[in-house]
């Protein structure tokens, strides 16, 4: 007997201590996942209250985090730009910071300093978020800061002057970049005539705003009755509105007197652009899209698991098509945005010059099989929507992270379902449902802008029908087009359906 | 006064805190976050954090590895082995350390220093076995080989090119640092030289790695949410039988003060304009000396208002068109560096005038109440801001505790920052930002 409890006692003493050169079983593969947690926890996106003066207030109670976060939402994105005025929302939305009545520029630098605080705007198209976030003991402060520039705004003729010149050079820093000018011409295609349009304006569009430019835009849209104001930290809706009204109670409504945008029409037929970046002659930057009206939350699900599949990592059909197997370009990426009135998914891609037909044949091929020849699989889509189950609030960590993306839900007219119901939105696409939005989305025409040398794809460019010239600033160049007998000719002017000036509906 | 008046108790606490013992004492001294810390037999040090605001979670593992171990002629190796330690090990294929996050829609990096290096993800709150694992296997087994060295050699090389190309101040910044530290240890490049990087072998760095990355010299910090005694089993899963590495380098001696202003001359063949480099030797970051001079910073250089960069780089006296500046940490020692690149010859030694005449200002009159208010209140936003994510909440932990050695006056720190005051701020600059205890290395264009 003592022989077998040895003989046990030595057993067990083998299978805890590994032999020197073994290892232990659970090393050699990665463990299994635990259950995951389906409740994400974030603050419930209450109904609004809503203040006698028509302001919208919410809260989203958020404690320990030592922060408050103030987000008023305008709803005149560059979407409400005045016909052939794009880039005045952005214009004044940045003025915002200029100085008030009562305080310089350099003063109210000086108290969101004080108030341990960031103070930014940001324009998208439909909406401005003014946004504050500042130590939580001093949320009073930053609520009488944020009533003073909406309450005693200054606009003057030097300070105009001042931020057209460096909106200018802004943009003439970012057309230098072949990416910000393919991705602003992308939308020029795509929202043709459409106010999405607006968005993509630029410098010689850039008018000589005058002070009544300003002045009219600001109070014809900054109202109560077109904002939405949102707290975030520690504190609940009844003290919110108690101290909201407090401070902008004298905040006067207005008659906005905007008609609904309509809902974006996608293109009638396929555009080709090529914008002239004589520098660029090692690479070009392919960006392939194209534009639909809003869609339902369901196919908003199932077309993000989509975008995740053809080209939303480093996993997807595009990079291993592109970059791993045919070795065309550097990177390929799709990406999803969706607005109020309609939404765009498309492709970028930074190519080798001399593959740039071919990569472009690739990338429409793959668009087109997601919605036929070779629909997203069972083995993509769990991935796909593993993916992005773990990184939805990975994204939501940072304060003004989790503020802004309640700000876009909220700016979208959305609410809860892409919020706490994202998870359950994600969870119930299958294959079916991928493949229908396939082919309710993909199946449109598409726009293609190319950014590269001119002189140097002109020979690969004798591929394509037709095709437009513009130069990095966004100004028409010239239209090409191949006769009868397959030669490709400079056809003079710009083809009928452009003859159409930024802006015009 | 250092931080702390002993530090035998601590260490005698972290001791007995052993892995299956109750939640350590060290934790919740009035932090914001809830904290247990311990120590495995084997030397590693954890933290664990729970927070569970959302479903995620960070760890950090930080390595007391920087370039101040590298001995000299094998300078780089701390840099290089940052990017080694994706090379692959025993269970993880070369270079899928990456893919085995993102699939799960993590996120990952790894930062070097001169003292440290450390490797960080965050997860689904259901995956952190997965990073225990992958963590684990690296401190364990990493397999270095020729392909992989060849790899990290010319991502270094075309680091340090880039460097060069893009740095017009490189070479002085070296030799700056040179003067300021007393020892070969810690005023090296991080980056090393291209000659010891050429020079490496793969035998250099599989004992740089043998030496500096066993458990003894690490710190695991977790945090986000999980489950304490499932992340403790976890741990003890996978750490627990790593071999003990070789004991980790003591720690050195503070440095000494300058008695005397040292002064030198440096010619920076890529330089376009004249600049200097302004040095003061501090002590070590124990003292509680730091919290003032963390907010000296401020003072000095943050926002719209701070003193020197009010006065240097107003655009109408064209004086200066870039300045930096701040405290600077290599283990036990530290220092306080200043940079500015000046208009023109003339005005160099404007600036440097300019420079000692704002000290002496603040030496003489004292802050206003309300400008110290707005440092003190552009500090604890940044401060808050280094706690706001899991991953940065345990990149704080752990560099917490490699700087202090452990958690004794956790949660109080904040408290002492926000009441120094204007006195506090004159004692500080008279004690060490002084134009005796001062370090000046003129740049000049060829």
């Amino acid at each position: 007997m003592r022989g077998v409890y040895f003989g046990l006692g030595l057993a067990v003493v083998l299978a805890a201590v590994p032999l020197a050169g073994q290892q232990e079983r659970f090393r050699k593969t990665p463990p299994a996942p635990e259950a995951l947690q389906l409740e994400l926890g974030l603050p419930p996106l209450l109904a609004p209250a809503i203040l006698s003066n028509g302001l919208k207030v919410s809260v989203a109670y958020r404690e320990g985090t030592g922060f408050m976060g103030i987000e008023l939402l305008i709803y005149a994105g560059e979407s409400a730009s005045p016909d052939g005025a794009p880039g005045l929302a952005t214009f004044v939305a940045s003025m915002l910071s200029r100085g008030t009545q009562l305080r310089s520029a350099a003063e109210l630098e000086e108290t969101v300093e004080s108030l341990g605080g960031t103070f930014f705007v940001n324009v998208s198209q439909d909406y401005i978020r003014i946004s504050l976030q500042v130590l939580e003991e001093n949320l009073d402060r930053a609520l009488e800061f944020l009533s003073q520039i909406l309450l005693q705004p200054q606009f003057l003729d030097r300070d105009i002057a001042d931020l057209r010149r460096m909106i200018s050079y802004d943009l003439q820093d970012k057309e230098l970049s072949p990416e910000f000018a393919a991705k602003r011409q992308l939308y020029s295609l795509l929202f043709k005539g459409q106010p999405y349009e607006r968005l993509a304006f630029s410098r010689d569009l850039l008018r000589a705003w005058t002070v009544r430019d300003v002045q009219d835009f600001f109070d014809r849209f900054y109202r109560p009755n077109n904002a939405h104001l949102i707290l975030t930290g520690n504190v609940n809706l009844s003290q919110a509105t108690r101290k909201i009204s407090h401070v902008l109670n004298t905040w006067a409504p207005g008659d906005i007197a905007a008609a609904p945008l309509k809902p974006v029409r996608p293109l009638d037929k396929e555009r080709i652009a090529l914008v002239d970046f004589p520098q660029s002659r090692d690479a070009c930057y392919l960006y392939v899209g194209t534009a639909f009206p809003r869609p339902s939350t369901p196919d908003r699900a199932a077309l993000t698991v989509l975008n995740q599949v053809l080209g939303g990592s480093l996993g997807s059909r595009l990079l291993m098509n592109l970059r791993e197997s045919k070795e065309y370009a550097n990177y390929a990426f799709s990406e999803l945005e969706i607005f109020r009135a309609g939404g765009l998914l498309f492709v970028r891609a930074r190519v080798l010059p001399d593959k740039v037909v071919l990569a472009l044949q690739e990338i429409q091929r793959e668009i087109r099989s997601l919605a036929g020849t070779n629909p997203a699989l069972a083995g993509e889509i769990e991935p796909a929507k593993t993916y992005l189950l773990g990184n939805f609030p990975i994204g939501l960590e940072r304060f003004d992270q989790l503020t802004a993306r309640m700000a876009d839900i909220l700016g979208l007219g959305a609410g809860e379902e892409l919020w706490n119901g994202y998870y359950g939105q994600v969870e119930i696409v299958d294959a079916d449902r991928v493949l229908k939005v396939a082919q309710g989305y993909l199946l449109k025409p598409f726009a293609v802008v190319i950014a590269g040398d001119r002189a140097s794809l002109a020979d690969r460019l004798s591929a394509l029908d037709a095709y437009d010239v513009y130069d990095a600033k966004g100004q028409f160049v010239a239209s090409y087009a191949k006769d009868k007998k397959g030669a490709v000719h400079e056809t003079g002017g710009m083809r009928p359906e452009f003859q159409r000036r930024p802006g015009q509906e | 006064m250092p931080f702390f008046r002993s530090r035998i108790p601590a260490v005698a606490l972290v001791l007995t805190a052993g892995l299956f013992a109750p939640a350590s004492a060290l934790a919740q001294r009035g932090g914001a976050f809830p904290l247990t810390s311990y120590r495995l037999k084997n030397g590693l040090n954890v933290i664990l954090s729970e927070d569970i605001s959302l479903p995620i979670v960070s760890v950090a593992v930080a390595y007391g590895a920087g370039s101040v171990v590298e001995p000299a002629g094998k300078t780089g190796m701390a840099s290089m082995m940052e990017n080694l330690m994706f090379s692959g090990s025993a269970n993880v294929p070369p270079r899928q350390h990456f893919n085995y996050i993102n699939r799960v829609g993590g996120t990952f990096n790894a930062m070097v220093s001169e003292d440290r290096t450390v490797f960080y993800e965050t997860v689904p709150s259901n995956r952190l076995s997965l990073l225990l694992w992958l963590e684990s296997d690296r401190m364990r087994s990493l397999e270095i080989g020729a392909k992989a060295l060849e790899d990290a050699r010319s991502a270094l090389l075309e680091d340090l090119q880039d460097r060069r190309a893009t740095d017009p101040f490189f070479e002085s910044s070296r030799k700056f640092d040179q003067l300021l530290y007393s020892d070969f240890a810690q005023s090296h490049s991080l980056l090393g030289t291209e000659e010891d990087v050429r020079g490496l072998t793969i035998e250099d760095l599989r004992a740089f790695y043998a030496a500096n990355y066993g458990p003894n010299n690490a710190v695991l910090c977790i945090t986000g949410s999980f489950d304490k005694l499932r992340a403790r089993e976890l741990v003890s899963q996978y750490f627990e039988t790593l071999p003990r590495g070789r004991d980790a380098v003591l720690a050195v001696e503070p440095l000494a003060l300058a008695r005397k202003q040292v002064v030198q001359s440096f010619v920076e063949p890529t330089a376009t304009a004249p600049a200097f480099y302004l040095g003061f030797r501090l002590p070590a970051p124990r003292s509680v000396d730091f919290y003032t001079l963390t907010l000296l910073d401020y003072i000095l250089f943050r926002g719209r208002t701070s003193k020197i960069a009010r006065r240097l780089l107003n655009p109408d006296a064209k004086i200066a068109y870039r300045l930096s500046g701040g405290i600077e940490r290599r283990r036990d020692r530290a220092v306080y560096k200043i940079f500015v690149i000046a208009n023109n010859d003339v005005m160099i030694q404007y600036c440097q005038t300019a420079l000692f005449s704002e000290l002496a200002r603040l030496k003489s009159s004292p802050l206003s109440e309300d400008d110290l208010s707005r440092y003190k209140a552009m500090f604890k936003q940044d401060y808050l801001a280094r706690l706001s994510t899991t991953v940065d909440r345990a990149l704080y932990l752990d560099d917490y505790f490699l700087t202090l050695g452990g958690f004794q006056e956790f949660g109080l720190d904040l408290e002492k920052y926000m009441s120094v005051s204007a006195a506090d701020v004159i004692g500080i600059v008279a004690r060490y930002l002084t134009p005796e205890n001062s370090i000046i290395l003129d740049v000049r264009t060829k």
